[in-house]
């Protein structure tokens, strides 16, 4: 044994290793219901109702996921899904990049009035204003439409809230350089503001997407035919009935919950860092 | 634009001759002002006009199922404090309080609890942090149908377990005494992770120094924690308080898929009771003034935590 191994050695004390079985013993439980999902989602029918459950799957079953995506119809769910939540993203970069621009840089009356207004929205949740909306909604024709799954959702104070205090940590001499080579209004938010604040850009509206993409309370309420029926709306139906009819099927069911969670777990990987610190950016203000 | 200059124009009138200059400026303003104006008239429309509608609502005794409505007075409010409503609504109160209990325990105690475990500045440990981040981002609905599944009686893994080591099995999602309790299981193993990456970042901001003065006037792990660690994340740990609670009381999706609010109400959290009362009985009359109620109960907890959160210790790192 060199030296060098056996300062290690020292330093490294029972504790350190007690720390390290915890925290392995811990990541092992916390990734099971993830594992157990993935494994279910390829086991027979008849795999999945054995009294002893099997931890790895015995025979591969790779048409669940088939079954769910065409015979529940999760192909429509899918498209539903994305529809709603690009429509739902790109108002809400939209209203909430202009109203941010507006109140950092903008200097009109009842400016402070207002924005206090947008944060008392804030505190003002969907679970709260669901019923007038609703019936507006339906009102409007707008039940089992894209239009109304997206349009209450279509601006959010958050947004508009981080971005306002995005542009107003830029120093003002930007913009004024950028007024002076001649930008009009959308010029400096383009060219100047929204370069400058890339960073709470990216991970609001990494955020933004998840809301999206998860949202379930409005899609349910809205949406309760099929043809516009959202994948998270979908997978908890599918524990009702498949196809039309009731039964225990729960290999398909986490196939579905598979299908439901693999965009966002590939966002994640990739833009791990980023999600990670968005949270925790969020947290330090 | 050209209504925009005519609009000004006609208002600076009386100014008189000073008119170009403070119409190019006005206009400015106004410009700036239209900027705004695409959010605050969604938000007037889908936030602010719905709470008005919402509290003449409770006032009407509008039931979806008849043509027309009439104005009842306050006889919605009596129903709900006085009447049979009460015992619903003091209950879906109590189970709200309770998750919300469970849920900021879990975020904060066991984030905290995770944060020292995960620590360790090393790959490895990094990939577990990372892992233990991911449900955070897993849907809650999908996250909702795997713990029916390993909460299942019959067939459910964690069933499987306890008789494993001799205990006998539990009928987790169909009985009141546990039916909360699986949900905030779900709950926990969404939030553990993401409690703990919060305080950890905010542990990285403290400065080391801090510990090396601690080291050296004797003090030990246990002291430069409860001295040191605790009272300086003392502004994160009010974040997380506020904001776990608000969403918390906004639970829904893992009731509804879960327990439907069973058994015998045991999970009728407060949204899953306006959420009954307008989409399952139709009774648009009481489902709003449930409503206006949670909005209240809302406003007090924001008001209140604000109040809190200006004074509160926050010792200047």
């Amino acid at each position: 044994m060199n030296p060098e191994t056996a300062i290690r050695k020292k330093h490294h004390s029972a504790g350190y290793h007690v720390q390290t079985v915890v925290a392995v013993l811990i990541t092992i439980v916390m990734l099971f219901p993830l594992y157990w999902m993935l494994a279910t989602s390829v086991k027979s029918a008849e795999e999945v109702q054995r009294v002893i459950p099997t931890l790895f799957p015995q025979s591969f079953h790779p048409e669940n996921y088939l079954n769910v995506l065409t015979r529940a119809n999760f192909l429509k769910y899918y498209w539903n899904t994305i529809v709603m939540t690009a429509g739902i993203l790109i108002l809400q970069v939209g209203t909430g990049t202009l109203a941010a621009y507006g109140f950092a840089c903008g200097n009109f009356k009842g400016r402070n009035v207002m924005f206090y207004l947008v944060l008392g929205a804030l505190m003002i949740p969907l679970q709260v204003t669901f019923i007038p909306i609703y019936i507006m909604c339906a009102n409007w024709g707008l039940a089992d439409t894209f239009l109304g799954l997206i349009l209450p959702e279509s601006v959010s104070a958050y947004y508009i809230f981080m971005m306002r205090n995005s542009f107003m940590a830029i120093d003002q001499s930007y913009i004024d350089a950028g007024r002076i080579d001649g930008l009009g209004r959308f010029g400096i938010i383009w060219d100047v503001l929204v370069p400058m604040s890339k960073a709470t850009i990216f991970t609001v509206t990494l955020v933004t997407f998840s809301n999206g993409w998860n949202a379930y309370f409005w899609p349910k309420i809205i949406a309760k035919n099929e043809v516009r029926r959202v994948l998270t709306v979908g997978l908890a139906q599918l524990k009702n009935t498949f196809a039309g009819q009731a039964v225990s099927n729960y290999h398909e069911i986490m196939a579905g919950a598979v299908l439901a969670v693999l965009p966002l777990i590939i966002l994640f990987m990739i833009f791990q860092k980023y999600m990670m610190t968005g949270y925790s950016k969020a947290a330090m203000k | 634009m050209t209504d925009v200059t005519a609009t000004t124009a006609v208002a600076q009138a009386p100014a008189g001759q000073k008119k170009p200059r403070i119409t190019q400026r006005q206009k400015a303003k106004f410009v700036d002002f239209l900027f705004v104006l695409p959010a605050l008239v969604l938000l007037a429309v889908f936030t602010y006009y719905p709470v008005a509608k919402l509290v003449q609502i409770s006032f009407t005794d509008w039931n979806l199922l008849k043509p027309e409505w009439n104005f009842v007075g306050l006889k919605n409010w009596k129903w709900l404090f006085a009447g049979s409503g009460a015992k619903y609504l003091w209950n879906s109160l109590k189970v709200t309080f309770l998750y919300s209990l469970g849920e900021i325990f879990a975020t904060m105690v066991g984030g905290m609890i995770f944060a020292l475990i995960f620590k360790r500045m090393t790959r490895s440990f990094s990939a577990m942090r990372a892992i233990l981040f991911v449900p955070k981002y897993v849907a809650m609905s999908s996250c909702a149908v795997v713990f029916l599944w390993i909460l299942n009686t019959d067939y459910g893994v964690l069933n499987y377990l306890l008789k494993l080591i001799g205990l006998q099995p539990v009928d987790w999602l169909n009985q009141e005494s546990t039916a909360l309790l699986s949900v905030l299981m779900t709950t926990c193993w969404r939030v553990l992770g993401y409690g703990m990456m919060i305080y950890l970042s905010a542990m990285m901001g403290i400065s080391p120094q801090y510990y090396e003065a601690a080291s050296l006037d004797g003090a030990n792990g246990r002291q430069q924690f409860f001295k040191i660690t605790l009272p300086l994340l003392s502004p994160t740990t009010l974040f997380l308080l506020v904001t776990t609670f608000l969403s918390s009381m906004k639970v829904f999706q893992s009731v509804d898929i879960l327990t439907s609010g069973g058994p015998a109400r045991s999970t009728e959290v407060f949204v899953y009771l306006i959420y009954r009362y307008a989409m399952v009985d139709f009774r648009m009359d009481r489902a709003a003034t449930s409503a206006v109620m949670f909005f209240v109960i809302l406003l007090c907890i924001t008001v209140a935590t604000m109040k809190y959160s200006n004074n509160s210790v926050n010792y200047d790192a």
